[in-house]
């Protein structure tokens, strides 16, 4: 190995040595045990010269070390280097086999010893010192002759992965053990032992030892068992052997590998200030000292000018400075001014003129600063934007684009530039030549040039190009803190773009590097982990607030506070959870806002600004403003001070809403019908208030349909009518609107059925009839209001479904009728001789209510529910609060009429409550001819005449009912199929009670021209009955 | 720029309107439908003036819509790159200001703003040159040039620049009418 004697004859070249060797003593691993001893007997010199060299330097250190500075340290290097070398490299010969990466260590402990030699014990000079001549040749031979020897195979150049992976250690190989040593003494620990070994020689089992710079308080012994590194470590002072760690063999590697530090430092790159006052800091290359391991930098001075002069005047220095001084441009004058002596001295080496304050180079503004490359860190720096446009004085802004240009085009991917992108030159002689990149190979892009007579593609280094845009190219940003972002051009400086953000809506400046032209819109990200923009988040502090941009790792949140805008910037941990309830608020006037809906801010600072409601969070809402261009667009309000423009956009979808919200928070209210729980007026007053405003306006009371403006569609009862304003409580929300008299449809009803229907307070006789009845109070103009205290029960959006505390209010109804409120007490009397509706009326209405409050949310709205009870009984069962669900089924059979059809109150009913008229099935009306099959009894026709509340009927028997009147089951009754040209009668549907007439017949379906309003309509065949003649 | 131009459109017409005034409820709904839409191709729609051919309608199973193939006449509006247009300013901000030409909204960067024009906050938020002689604020007429244009499926947004001879205001508000 010719090569190697040639390294190491010559010192300076150790470090490749270093790296060729790496390979060598990998290779030797495993093999070395005998070739042991001969090694020890050889290291026994090299040691003894180590130490003597040692004696000298520790001297020297000692003195040295007050001092402290990097003078004194790279002093030691050269006087320390003549021989440590050498005998890095001796050593490492013979312990290579062993260990890899060890040569590494000694070399550095070679170097280094003299930094802790402060603790080092005297050891006798083993070797006179004129030896050390002789001995250098000795250990050469020696070497040369070991090595000539040596089975190791030539050191191949070309080394394979697969090669490599197999010099990693395995089972067989030593084990690499950990052992804890005195704090800062670790290399003293492995030259103790170094020095153990040379003495005891082959007694020593214990095949190397480590120290690492970076791990304090423990080194590493190579040995094939830990008895051996007991036995190595005792007696040895500052080495704790009682805790001997084993490195596993996965971990052996990297305890020693070394990172190589391939320090490419070049004039005018950016880095960064790894320690000190400017920690952090960019800053700017202006000088590399290879040599010595320095470099001077550019940077922002962060200069606190008053503790100079403090210092300078002699006056009381702060020892520890609290704070370190925000970076900012020196300036001489007001230095001066300062009385601080600033003098103004050229560089030798570059002939420059710097100014001179307390010791420190400034220039410019800037701080020059000479530092060792230790104390900047190079890799991956990207100077932000900020960074470098602080660092651009204005001036100088050739020099600035140039120099944060090397470093960025340093950080350049691979494949930044693409085929067909817009470049120019911005530098050599072609330089602001614009073209488009045709061809990319590795380092050169092939260029179309824009300009004519030019070559038709011209060959540029990739580190001469820049992106070009043009004004008004949408483009998108790939890289940066904006990654994601696009938007158009709108200014072009150089090679830093401004851009118009297309969500925005605000100039982001970032570097044309970043920017690859793009025809998509994006806000950017729009998601970090579970939250996207425009998410309603709940705050660490319970706060809450709605994201209205996401930064890199961290989002902009508007606050929902109401006094002013005010926007926090959170982390994704700060983030306790996403809201994302369906909330609704009430506005100025207590009207219910839910999401979508427009308002209009009435007051605070954003009076005036209108929008939809975007969300909804205790009370506050978010609205999204299109005009406003802070926050997204994104304004909070209290929904106090807003009021609702135009109509609800929730629909029906607010109903769920409500419903669950009430679910939850009305149950207790519901607990007993009977009482008032909105304290509302006692049911004698009210009454009595009632029978007058009856007297005043028809309308109080009735069940209207809104048909225009924004509540169209609505149904709900008439609460009062002042001149041509009506105020509605609508049916499906808890809520009373005002419209105008003229959008309500004509009063559908005023029912006063119930007069005329005796038995109806018997109604609860059979258990379906009750489902239907909570519709009634809505018609009837007599339970109106808070009128009465069922009615109160009833208002709640359940009350569709409520027929449970239904049951015992029908009986109520007579006492209406008999003008007796009072008696409310009295109605389960009714009920008892009626055992179908005793599973109804078993559970009290309000223990229904509150045993199942789960039942609450859990069905849907009111509108839900009733249809699908109606087509299938089961359904049904959730929405029945109580305990009733036994005979939900029985109760719908099909065939079981209600009682009502008769009174036209109930054609009013239907239509006012859509949900039950559609779904309830056929209920038999007046009128209709039926077949009545009773048992033991022929068949025979008859028309109906009345519903019973039972849902049994009143029938005159006879085809045109003038035979005597019977009163017939539902189950006992059949409706006539009627022909075509047939009167009929419409049963079920929105037009239940009207009559028409069939004037055909489609399979299922029959064609029937409506007498009232002659449309034509296609209506299920079921649903027809024959009209009697 | 306007085009007057023949565009196709399939529409969908509900049985009910089938009878005597089908033709009529089909240019009603036609433009209903179509006009102040704006398709990235065409940009926007402003007016249909009339209709060249109703295409024999096809009815749909199951819904008993009729389709119609209708070819009509429009004036779309489409703004280029480099036009210049006049537009009435509807927001003034530090950034910039917006204009609106028609359904075209518009935005003048303060980039794109001559340099003597200085922004000034308050009620009224205004761009104006240092010698108060020329004023941006809302409901200015200004003339811009365009210099570039997103075109999505349903809006065209545009940035303009009024940073070039002949284009600013060219009217102030109030004195229009």
């Amino acid at each position: 190995m010719p090569r190697r004697r040639d390294d190491e004859d010559d010192e300076q070249e150790e470090e490749n040595y270093e790296d060729e060797d790496y390979e060598d003593e990998e290779d030797d691993v495993g093999v070395g045990s005998s070739k042991k001893r001969r090694r020890s007997e050889f290291i026994d010199d090299v040691a003894e010269e180590d130490d003597e060299e040692e004696e000298e330097e520790y001297e020297e250190d000692d003195e040295e070390m007050g001092g402290g500075g990097r003078r004194g340290h790279s002093k030691h290097r050269k006087s320390g280097s003549q021989f440590f070398d050498l005998e890095a490299a001796v050593d490492s010969d013979e312990e290579e086999e062993e260990e890899e990466g060890e040569d590494d260590f000694i070399n550095d402990a070679g170097a280094e010893i003299p930094d802790d030699g402060g603790g080092r014990m005297r050891r006798p000079p083993l070797l006179p010192r004129e030896d050390e001549q002789e001995d250098v040749e000795d250990l050469e031979r020696r070497i040369q002759e070991r090595y000539a020897k040596s089975n190791i195979p030539e050191y191949d150049e070309e080394t394979t992965e697969v090669e490599q992976q197999a010099l990693l250690p395995s089972v067989k190989d030593p084990k690499l053990w950990m052992v804890k040593c005195l704090m800062g003494r670790e290399r003293e620990a492995v030259v103790c032992l170094m020095q153990k070994c040379i003495d005891k020689g082959s007694e020593l089992q214990i095949r190397s030892a480590v120290a690492l710079d970076h791990l304090k308080n423990y080194i590493y012994i190579e040995a094939d068992k830990e008895a051996h590194v007991k036995e190595a470590c005792k007696g040895l002072r500052n080495i704790f052997s009682t805790k001997v760690i084993l490195v596993p063999i996965k971990e052996m590697t990297h305890v020693l590998s070394v990172e190589s530090k391939t320090v490419d430092l070049a004039v005018d790159t950016w880095v960064r200030m790894k320690i000190g006052n400017y920690k952090g800091d960019l800053a700017k290359v202006v000088n590399v000292d290879n040599v010595k391991q320095r470099v001077t930098v550019k940077l922002i001075p962060r200069i606190d000018l008053q503790a100079i002069a403090n210092k300078m005047d002699g006056r009381d220095v702060v020892k520890k400075k609290a704070f370190v001084p925000p970076p900012r441009f020196i300036n001489t004058d007001e230095a001066r001014e300062m009385h601080i002596r600033v003098d103004r001295r050229r560089d030798p080496s570059t002939g420059e003129y710097f100014d001179l304050i307390d010791n420190m180079w400034f220039k410019d503004g800037f701080h020059y600063k000479a530092v060792s490359i230790k104390s900047i860190s190079t890799q991956n720096v990207q100077p932000s934007f900020d960074e470098l446009e602080k660092f651009q004085k204005p001036g100088d802004d050739t020099d600035g684009d140039i120099a944060s240009l090397s470093t960025l085009f340093a950080n350049r991917k691979k494949g930044h530039f693409m085929k067909g992108d817009a470049v120019i030159i911005i530098r050599g002689d072609l330089k602001n030549l614009k073209g488009w990149v045709d061809k990319v190979e590795e380092e050169n892009v092939h260029i179309r040039p824009k300009m004519e007579g030019l070559p038709k593609t011209v060959a540029v280094n990739e580190k001469e190009l820049c992106k070009c845009f043009d004004l008004g190219k949408n483009v998108k940003v790939v890289a940066g803190a904006q990654e994601g972002a696009t938007g158009m051009v709108v200014k072009v400086e150089g090679h830093v773009l401004t851009i118009l953000s297309d969500t925005t809506k605000e100039h982001i400046r970032v570097f044309a590097d970043n920017v690859v032209e793009s025809s998509e819109v994006t806000t950017g990200v729009t998601k970090i982990g579970d939250y996207e923009l425009h998410d309603l988040v709940l705050l660490d502090n319970s706060s809450f607030g709605i994201i209205i941009r996401l930064e890199s790792e961290a989002f902009q949140v508007l606050k929902g506070v109401t006094e002013r805008p005010e926007v926090a910037l959170v982390k994704l941990r700060e983030i306790k959870h996403k809201i994302d309830r369906r909330a609704n608020a009430q506005d100025r006037h207590n009207n219910t806002v839910s999401l979508k809906d427009v308002v209009k801010i009435l007051e605070g600072p954003f009076k005036g600004k209108q929008g939809p409601v975007e969300h909804i969070y205790r009370g506050v809402l978010f609205i999204y403003d299109r005009h406003h261009l802070e926050h997204a667009g994104y304004i909070c309000a209290k929904a106090q001070s807003c009021v609702l423009v135009g109509g609800s956009r929730g629909g029906s979808d607010r109903n769920g809403t409500d419903g669950s919200r009430f679910g939850t928070s009305r149950p207790p209210m519901l607990n007993s019908p009977k009482r008032l729980p909105r304290g509302g007026p006692p049911p004698l007053d009210s009454g009595g208030r009632f029978r007058g405003r009856r007297g005043h306006d028809s309308l109080v009371g009735s069940t209207i349909k809104i048909r225009l403006g924004p509540f169209k569609g609505y149904r709900g009862r008439v609460k009062d009518v002042n001149g041509q304003s009506v105020r509605v409580e609508l049916e499906s929300q808890m809520k009373v609107v005002t419209v105008n008299r003229n959008m309500i449809s004509d009063t559908v009803s005023i029912a006063t059925p119930f007069r005329e229907t005796p038995r109806y307070g018997v109604g609860s006789e059979t258990p379906m009839h009750p489902s239907r009845t909570p519709m009634h109070p809505y018609m009837t103009p007599m339970r109106e209001g808070g009128a009465t205290p069922i009615h109160d029960g009833m208002r709640t959006p359940r009350r569709d479904r409520a027929w449970n505390p239904y049951a015992p209010m029908s009986p109520a109804r007579d006492n209406w009728e008999e003008g007796n409120p009072a008696t409310w007490g009295a109605s389960p009397q009714y009920h008892p001789g009626t055992p179908p509706a005793r599973p109804y009326e078993a559970p009290t209405p309000g223990s229904g209510w509150t045993n199942t409050p789960g039942n609450y949310s859990e069905a849907g709205t009111p509108r839900e529910s009733s249809p699908a009870y109606a087509i299938a009984p089961s359904p049904y069962l959730p929405s029945t609060p109580g305990g009733q669900p036994m005979t939900p089924s029985s109760s719908y059979l099909p065939g079981t009429p209600g009682g009502q059809p008769m009174t036209p109150g109930n054609v009013g009913l239907d239509i006012m409550s859509p949900t039950i008229g559609e779904g309830e099935g056929n209920w038999f009306v007046p009128d209709i001819l039926v077949n009545v099959r009773r048992s033991g009894e022929e068949p025979c026709i008859g028309v109906v005449k009345e519903m019973l509340l039972d849902g049994s009927c009143k029938v005159a028997l006879g085809s045109t009912g003038n035979g005597e009147t019977v009163t017939a089951l539902p189950t006992e009754m059949e409706m006539v199929v009627p022909k075509k040209s047939d009167k009929i009668k419409i049963m079920s549907g929105a037009q239940r009670g009207a009559t028409g007439k069939l004037i055909g017949i489609d399979g299922t379906d029959g064609i029937v021209k409506v007498d009232d309003t002659l449309d034509v309509k296609i209506l299920d065949m079921v649903i027809l009955a024959k009209l009697a003649p | 720029m306007f085009f007057h131009m023949v565009l196709e459109r399939n529409m969908q017409l509900h049985p009910r309107h089938f009878g005597p005034h089908l033709r009529d409820k089909l240019v009603a709904k036609l433009m209903k439908d179509v006009e102040g839409t704006c398709s990235g191709r065409h940009g926007f729609v402003v007016a249909i003036t009339g209709v060249d051919s109703i295409g024999k309608g096809l009815i749909r199973d199951g819904t008993g819509f009729v389709t119609f193939p209708v070819k009509y006449q429009c004036v779309v509006f489409r703004p280029f790159k480099g036009e210049i247009l006049e537009a009435v300013v509807t927001m003034v901000n530090k950034m910039g200001f917006f204009a609106e030409a028609g359904p075209v909204q518009i935005f003048v960067s303060n980039h794109l703003i001559p340099d003597d024009m200085e922004f000034q906050s308050g009620d009224m938020p205004n761009y104006i040159t240092s010698d108060g002689s020329v004023k941006i604020q809302k409901d200015s007429e200004v003339r811009l040039k365009i210099i570039g244009t997103r075109v999505d499926a349903t809006e065209i947004f545009c940035i303009g620049t009024i940073k070039d001879d002949f284009l600013g205001v060219i009217n102030e508000p109030g004195a229009a009418a």
